[in-house]
């Protein structure tokens, strides 16, 4: 029991990591009045280029920094149509989102099913042997620890800085921002590429780290999910980064169940983390809280025309 | 001492002639990126005429494969229009159409009701189905004020996993190693035209098509959800029927997604797999959107992107081209079409301003 627990917790990340990079980076789109549709697409563009570059080049370092850059550039071209075109943000996003997948699926189809050598886990003796805990905590890739730091530096950028304050001002009211002198357009297009590039890195840990291999159909969903996690997490990315350890656990935890011969029905456990999702929201909205938290300008194209 | 600064002005009154143009443009420019795509991803350029349009349109087999694959597409493109003109965004259509699908085929698996009844009852069980599917979105939506775009979203991941479950377990054919239900019974099968593959399911999409554009244009109710579109608040001061006129659309909307997915069931495979209806929702709404949210224009632009759809599959068999550079090139044609709208929704221009006059607005 013990052992099945440590090596569940150890397993964790794998499924928890893309998650919490990909909704933080949607939560700090969404701050800044962004409703971002493209994370699958973002996440499919990041997975398929780490693979092919760490597969050609033998360095994931390399893929994985350039997941990070097409994620954002491709963010661009969604912050171009939304903040300077003005487009409607959920068409936009998903076209973004379609672009992504089908260049994804285009560029990456030769080096389909290749297993190349990937991200290892941090070799840390002793630490690791802990009981429960042990492979959790000290048996990991670089990227897990990056992704807890990350996590605690958006949430310190958010909540603590005035370039932070910039950013969810101009969520809440672009109007009044603007007059304060704030750049609506500029701030948007920062977050927007921010969240592209989290997004990438996202799909990169997929393809190089969690999998070292690039399939189709590689991201099946998961920016979806990060999507319902920001509003899961009522737009907190420490909340986003908790909530994705929660459903990465859930997720790792059922493959286990069944591998040990517990019948569990696992598609409709599986079910669990959305209906959980669909509850929080209904709970939110009856209890008020909704108001308070979803910035105000989310989804709403600003023109200084309307000011008001 | 003057300076020049570009400013941006939303058009008040934009003329018929200056959308239609800008959106041909768009369409033309959107159509040429995805002609550059399918060339530099490996199309012969000689054979791209044929490929593209003569095999899919032109010709006996090809043309019956394109109608085929048109069916589920028209449905789903109306699905689109009816939710996407109260701007309510349905962005589960795959999860309506899938419970169509489960639908359908519990009809057929447990020969429920007479014989002779059974076609229409799998069709109308498919529609109730896909409704059912969403109104749970729409009950907390109006209810709860819950945003429908997150919730219709999860309630497709869930859709699936109920198919996986079904398809895994009590469902799957004994006698198949695939994932896969039973057949289903000769009599639980559209009849097919003895054209291609298509089959009699034409005829409900053409017909719902036609209601459609009738409800939409011509009724009273498409009155009401023009002016609930438009603006929610006045609808309501004016007295229109605000909920009853949304629940109503919304139902129709999860109906025809169930339907489109009872058809490709009932019509195409005639069993469950768990591969009918990928990218739907977002094929949905591209038909919906390049269709002006018009049902009748939904009709030849399902037409059309099913003949793509047809293309894409021989590309893939001849040149080795994935499937993927459909979803790249419908993804492409909407990010272009909605650019260029902002040359009909804008005014841009140059002003020449002097320093003595600061807080001229500026893009």
């Amino acid at each position: 029991m013990e052992q099945f627990i440590t090596s569940w917790l150890g397993s964790t990340p794998a499924f928890a990591i893309p998650l919490a990079l990909a909704s933080m980076g949607l939560v700090l789109c969404e701050r800044a009045g962004v409703l971002n549709m493209g994370a699958e697409g973002y996440m499919a563009l990041g997975a398929m280029t780490a693979a092919v570059l760490t597969l050609t080049l033998g360095n994931p370092a390399i893929g994985i920094a350039a997941a990070v850059l097409a994620g954002a550039a491709l963010a661009l071209i969604f912050g171009f149509a939304v903040v300077i075109m003005r487009c409607e943000q959920i068409l936009a996003g998903l076209a973004t989102m379609a672009v992504g997948l089908g260049i994804a699926g285009v560029v990456g189809r030769p080096y389909v099913h290749k297993s190349f050598e990937g991200l290892q886990p941090l070799d840390i003796p002793l630490l690791d042997q802990i009981p429960l805990l042990g492979r959790l905590l000290f048996n990991q890739d670089i990227l897990v620890y990056l992704t807890v730091l990350i996590g605690v530096g958006l949430w310190f950028l958010l909540e603590r800085t005035r370039a932070g304050l910039k950013i969810r001002a101009v969520g809440e009211d672009p109007a009044s921002a603007d007059v304060a002198g704030v750049q609506v357009q500029l701030q948007q297009l920062m977050a927007i590429t921010a969240s592209g590039a989290l997004c990438g890195l996202a799909g990169a840990y997929l393809s190089v780290a969690s999998s070292s291999v690039w399939v189709d159909n590689m991201v099946a969903g998961r920016g979806w999910i990060a999507l319902a996690l920001v509003v899961f997490a009522r737009w907190d990315p420490l909340k986003a980064l908790a909530g994705a350890f929660l459903f990465g656990a859930i997720e790792a935890l059922l493959p286990r169940l069944q591998a040990i011969g517990v019948p569990a029905p696992i598609y409709l456990m599986n079910m669990l983390p959305y209906l959980f999702t669909i509850a929080v929201l209904l709970i939110a909205a009856w209890s008020g809280t909704k108001k308070g938290v979803e910035p105000a300008a989310l989804g709403k194209p600003y023109v200084r025309q309307d000011r008001h | 001492m003057s300076s020049f600064r570009l400013t941006l002005e939303r058009r008040q009154q934009v003329s018929t002639l200056r959308s239609t143009t800008t959106y041909i443009l768009g369409l033309l420019l959107g159509l040429g990126f995805g002609l550059l795509v399918l060339l530099s991803a490996g199309a012969p350029a000689a054979t791209l005429l044929d490929d593209l349009v003569i095999q899919v349109f032109f010709s006996a087999m090809g043309l019956a494969q394109t109608l085929t694959l048109a069916v589920p597409l028209i449905l789903v493109g109306l699905a689109a229009t009816s939710a996407m003109r109260l701007r309510f965004w349905n962005v589960g259509i795959e999860g309506q159409l899938w419970l169509g699908a489960i639908g359908a085929t519990l009809v057929a698996l447990s020969d429920f009701g007479s014989e002779s009844l059974r076609l229409p009852t799998m069709l109308l069980a498919s529609a109730i189905a896909g409704a059912a599917w969403i109104a749970v979105p729409l009950i907390l939506k109006l209810r709860a004020g819950v945003n429908e775009l997150v919730v219709t979203l999860l309630l497709s991941n869930v859709a699936y996993l109920l198919l996986q479950h079904l398809l895994f377990g009590a469902w799957k054919d004994p006698v198949n190693s695939f994932p896969v239900s039973p057949r289903f019974d000769e009599n639980e099968q559209l009849a097919s035209l003895g054209f291609g593959n298509l089959h009699s399911g034409i005829y409900v999409a053409l017909g719902i098509t036609l209601l459609m554009t009738i409800l939409v244009q011509k009724s009273r109710t498409g009155f009401y959800v023009d002016v609930i579109g438009r603006n929610r608040t006045t609808a309501l001061a004016t007295g229109i029927p605000v909920t009853a006129t949304i629940t109503l659309m919304i139902l129709l909307s999860g109906a025809l997604a169930g339907l489109a997915g009872g058809l490709i069931v009932i019509g195409v495979e005639h069993r469950l797999t768990q591969t009918i209806g990928i990218n739907t929702t977002f094929s949905g709404i591209v038909i919906a959107f390049i269709a002006r949210f018009n049902p009748l224009a939904v009709l030849p632009t399902a037409i059309v992107l099913a003949g793509i759809y047809n293309a894409g599959g021989t590309l893939k068999v001849f040149y080795g081209i994935p499937d993927a550079i459909v979803v790249l090139i419908q993804g492409m044609v909407l990010l272009t079409l909605l650019m260029v709208q902002f040359f009909s929704s804008y005014r841009v221009s140059l002003l020449r301003q002097s320093a003595q006059q600061p807080g001229q607005p500026s893009t």
